[in-house]
C-alpha cells in the first residue's frame, strides 16, 4: 500500500522525481490543539525562537505561543488579536517581537513582548508613493524586513522602523510567492508559477535566476527558508520540501503527500530551531508537524 | 538546341522522379508484368479504388512495393517502413523552421486525414476537407455555419487562411500572421473601416483580439461577449480620444481604469479574507480581456489555459489522470474555485468540500461510506472525512480520481486493522 500511495505522490506531488526521495526528516510529533484543546484550524505560519515556537492558527484567527526548551514543547497558550484576523506569515525579532503578516488585512502587524499589539509596520518613502500590498515578508539579522509587494512588482527593503532603504523590482512575469535573505545580504524570491528561484546579489538593483525552471523538480514553491548553507523550498503543491544548494542546484527533497503523521497537505511556513528541530504548517492538514532534521 | 537541351533535362527529371520510389524498394525479382497486377489477383476490390477521381501515384502506377513489402514487416498493413517515413519519402509537407504544425502530421497520423489509395476527394481526403476539419473542431466549424454574421472565406474552406499540414508563417497554421492575413482583403486606411472603429486607427492591430474569424452572432462579428462600451462604441470611456496623440492610452493605468464601473464587485473582493494574485497585483488583463471574448465573464480563453499559466502543475495533473473531472475537462475551473478572493486557501467556493461536490454528485447514491463533520479521519484528528479523504479532485493516475490502483489498497489506509 505505502509504495502505491508513495507513486501516487511521486507522480502527482513532484513528477519527475529523478533522485531519490530524502531521508533526512524524520517525524517526531504533531501540534493538533491549543492548551484547552481546541483544534488547530488550517495554520500557515510558524516562527522558532531560542526556546518558543508561535502558531499562526490561520483559520481560527489567531496565534499560538509554545514554549520549546531541551526538546519539550509546551502547551499553545491562545493569543487573539483583532487587528491580526487571518495571520498567515510571521516572524520573531531580536527583542522577541512577532510580526504577523495578516492576510485580510494586508498589513503587517507587531505584537510585543507583552504579546500586545504594538501598531502596522508601514513603509514609509515608497519611491513612486504607490500602494503596498505585502504578501510575504522575512528579516535579516538587523531586524531590517525583506517584503514582497505584490501590488507594486517589488522587493521593498525596511529599516526596523518602516522606512524604506531600497527597492528591487521582480523579475517580469511569474506568480511570486515568498522571499528571503541570507547572511550574505542576497535576496531570493520564489515564483510558484514557474517553480523557479531568483536572487539579488548584495546591492544589485534587479533579480537574476538562482535555480532554471524546476518543474521537474518542484510543483509550487510557495516558501523558502534559508538554512545553513542552503535553501529549504517548501513546495506548496509538490507536498514536501525541496533542499538546494546555496549555488542554486537541487539537493534533494523531503516528505510526501498524505494525511497521516509525518505526511503533509499542502504545507506552508517552514522554521528551523538551533537544535535542529523543524516546525512545519502543514495547512490542509490542519496541523503543525515537528521533524528532526539530520544536517 | 536550348529548347532541346532543357526538354531533354526534364525528360530525364520525370525519369528519376518515378524511377526514385522505385530505386528505394528492395528488389523482389518479381516476374515481368507481375508489379501490382500480382496483387490485384488478391487484392480485387482495388480495380474499384483505381476507378476514383483521386488515385495516389503509387497506386495508379501499380508500385504496391513502393509503400508495402509483399513477405513480412515490422509495421501493420505489412508496410516497408514507419507510415510517416514512408509518406516523407515523397511528401515534405511540413515547411522547414514551421511557427505551427497541425497536431495530425505532428503526430504521423497522415491517414486519418488522407486515403493512402484513393478517395473520391481531391488529394485523397477521406471526406470533404470542410466536414474532415470538424471531425476534431467541431465546434468552430459548427459555430461557423449558423453563426448569424458569417466570414466570407470560411464558406470557401478552412484553407483559405489555413494551411493544412504546417505554416512557416504564423501560429494557428494561418497562411500568415494577423492582421497581415485580414488586410489582404479588409483595406484599413479607408474612412469606412476607421468610422466601423469610432476614429481609431486599429489597422496593424490584433484583429482576433475582438472579432472572431470564423463568424459570430454578435454585430460586426465580434466575440459573443462584448464589453458594454465597446459594444455601445463608447471606445473613450476608457482610451484617450481617436484625435489625441496617445490615442490608444487608457484613462487610467491597471485595476484603476476598471474601478470606473467595477468597484462594488472590486470592494467585494477586498473584502474576503484572501484575494488571488493576480487581483492583487491590480492585474486585470492577465485573466480578462478587455473588448470581447468567446468566453463569459471576458476571460482570456478556455480557464484550463489562462489558469494554467500559472498554476501548470495542478493542470498537468488531470492531464495524467486516468479519470477526467469534467470541470476541468470543461475548461470551468470557477465551477469550484473563485477566480477572485475567497474565505480561504484554494479559493473554494464553498467551504464545505462534501456541499461543494453535492453540487454535481449525488453521494448519497455514490457511496454509503460515512462521511461529515461528526466522522473523524481515522488518520488525522482534525479532519473529518469528506470526498477528498479518498479523491483527489484534479485527478490522479489511478481510475475515479482515487489514490491507489486498489480500492482494497485505499480502504485499508484507514481501515488497518482489516490489512492483508
Amino acid at each position: 500500500m505505502r509504495s502505491s500511495f508513495l507513486a501516487v505522490s511521486a507522480l502527482l506531488a513532484a513528477p519527475l522525481l529523478a533522485s531519490a526521495e530524502g531521508a533526512a526528516y524524520k517525524f517526531d510529533r504533531a501540534i493538533y490543539f491549543d492548551e484547552k484543546e481546541a483544534p488547530l484550524k488550517a495554520p500557515e505560519g510558524v516562527a522558532c525562537a531560542d526556546s518558543s515556537v508561535v502558531v499562526a492558527d490561520t483559520g481560527n484567527g489567531r496565534l499560538l505561543l509554545f514554549g520549546f526548551r531541551d526538546g519539550t514543547l509546551g502547551a499553545g497558550a491562545e493569543l487573539k488579536i483583532p487587528q491580526l484576523p487571518y495571520p498567515v506569515r510571521l516572524q520573531i525579532d531580536r527583542q522577541g517581537d512577532l510580526l504577523v503578516l495578516d492576510r485580510k488585512a494586508r498589513k503587517i502587524g507587531k505584537v510585543d513582548a507583552r504579546r500586545t499589539f504594538a501598531g502596522w509596520l508601514e513603509p514609509k518613502g515608497v519611491a513612486d508613493g504607490s500602494a503596498v500590498n505585502p504578501v510575504a515578508f522575512k528579516l535579516d539579522a538587523a531586524d531590517n524586513v525583506f517584503l514582497l509587494d505584490v501590488a507594486g512588482s517589488r522587493v521593498l527593503v525596511l529599516e526596523p522602523g518602516g522606512k524604506v532603504k531600497r527597492e528591487i523590482p521582480l523579475p517580469r512575469s511569474g506568480a511570486f510567492t515568498d522571499v528571503a535573505v541570507d547572511g550574505s545580504d542576497r535576496v531570493y524570491v520564489a515564483d510558484g508559477a514557474a517553480a523557479r528561484i531568483w536572487v539579488a546579489e548584495k546591492g544589485a538593483s534587479s533579480f537574476q535566476p538562482f535555480t532554471p525552471e524546476m518543474r521537474d523538480r518542484m510543483s509550487f514553491p510557495g516558501y523558502v527558508y534559508v538554512d545553513r548553507g542552503r535553501l529549504l523550498v517548501v513546495d506548496q503543491n509538490g507536498m514536501g520540501v525541496v533542499i538546494l544548494g546555496m549555488d542554486g542546484t537541487y539537493q534533494s527533497r523531503e516528505l510526501s503527500l498524505g494525511w497521516s503523521a509525518g505526511n503533509v497537505l499542502y504545507p506552508a511556513q517552514i522554521c528551523l530551531t538551533p537544535s535542529g528541530d523543524a516546525f512545519l504548517a502543514d495547512r490542509q492538514n490542519h496541523r503543525v508537524q515537528v521533524f528532526t532534521v539530520r544536517r | 538546341m536550348a529548347a532541346r537541351v532543357s526538354g531533354n533535362l526534364l525528360l530525364a527529371l520525370l525519369l528519376l522522379a518515378v524511377a526514385l520510389p522505385a530505386a528505394a524498394a528492395p528488389d523482389h525479382k518479381l516476374r515481368p508484368g507481375a508489379n501490382g497486377k500480382l496483387c490485384l489477383e488478391c487484392h480485387a476490390d482495388f480495380e474499384a479504388k483505381l476507378k476514383k477521381p483521386s488515385v495516389h501515384t503509387p497506386v495508379r502506377s501499380l508500385d504496391c512495393v513502393g509503400c508495402h513489402n509483399p513477405h513480412a514487416s515490422n509495421h501493420g498493413k505489412l508496410l516497408a517502413e514507419q507510415p510517416r517515413a514512408i509518406c516523407a519519402t515523397c511528401h515534405d509537407v511540413v515547411p522547414k523552421n514551421a511557427r505551427s504544425t497541425h497536431k495530425p502530421v505532428q503526430e504521423s497520423r497522415c491517414v486519418e486525414c488522407h486515403d493512402p489509395h484513393s478517395s473520391v476527394t481531391k488529394f485523397n481526403l477521406v471526406k470533404p476537407a470542410n466536414e474532415l476539419c470538424a471531425d476534431c473542431h467541431k465546434g468552430i466549424v459548427e459555430g461557423s455555419t449558423k453563426a448569424r454574421y458569417k466570414h466570407k472565406p470560411v464558406s470557401q474552406g478552412c484553407s483559405a487562411c489555413h494551411m493544412p499540414h504546417g505554416s512557416a508563417k504564423a501560429s494557428h497554421l494561418l497562411k500568415a500572421e494577423v492582421p497581415g492575413l485580414c488586410v489582404g482583403c479588409h483595406k484599413t486606411e479607408g474612412p469606412i473601416f476607421l468610422k466601423q472603429h469610432m476614429g481609431y486607427p486599429v489597422g496593424k492591430a490584433l484583429c482576433t483580439s475582438c472579432h472572431d474569424p470564423h463568424g459570430s452572432n454578435a454585430r460586426g462579428m465580434l466575440y459573443e461577449k462584448v464589453h458594454p462600451p465597446v459594444a455601445k462604441g463608447m471606445c473613450t470611456m476608457c482610451h484617450e480620444p481617436p484625435g489625441s496623440a496617445n490615442r490608444f492610452k487608457t484613462r487610467q493605468v491597471g485595476a484603476n481604469l476598471c474601478r470606473g464601473c467595477h468597484s462594488k464587485k472590486m470592494n467585494e473582493f477586498q473584502e474576503k479574507n484572501r484575494i488571488h494574485y493576480p487581483v492583487a497585483e491590480g492585474a486585470c488583463l492577465d485573466c480578462h480581456t478587455p473588448h470581447a471574448s468567446p468566453k463569459r465573464g471576458l476571460v482570456k480563453g478556455n480557464m484550463v489555459v489562462v489558469c494554467g499559466t500559472c498554476h501548470g502543475d495542478t493542470i498537468r495533473r488531470q492531464e495524467v489522470s486516468v479519470t477526467k473531472h469534467a470541470p476541468i475537462k470543461d475548461g470551468d475551473c470557477a465551477s469550484c474555485h473563485d477566480p477572485h478572493s475567497g474565505q480561504a486557501a484554494l479559493y473554494l467556493k464553498t467551504p464545505d468540500v462534501i456541499e461543494l461536490c453535492a453540487g454535481c454528485h449525488k453521494w448519497e447514491k455514490h457511496s454509503t461510506h460515512p462521511i461529515g463533520a461528526k466522522r473523524i479521519d481515522p488518520r488525522n484528528r482534525n479532519l473529518t472525512l469528506d470526498c477528498l479523504s479518498c479523491h483527489r479532485a484534479h485527478g490522479t493516475e489511478y481510475a475515479h480520481m482515487m489514490p491507489n490502483l486498489k480500492t482494497t489498497d485505499l480502504c485499508v489506509r484507514c481501515h488497518e486493522n482489516l490489512r492483508r
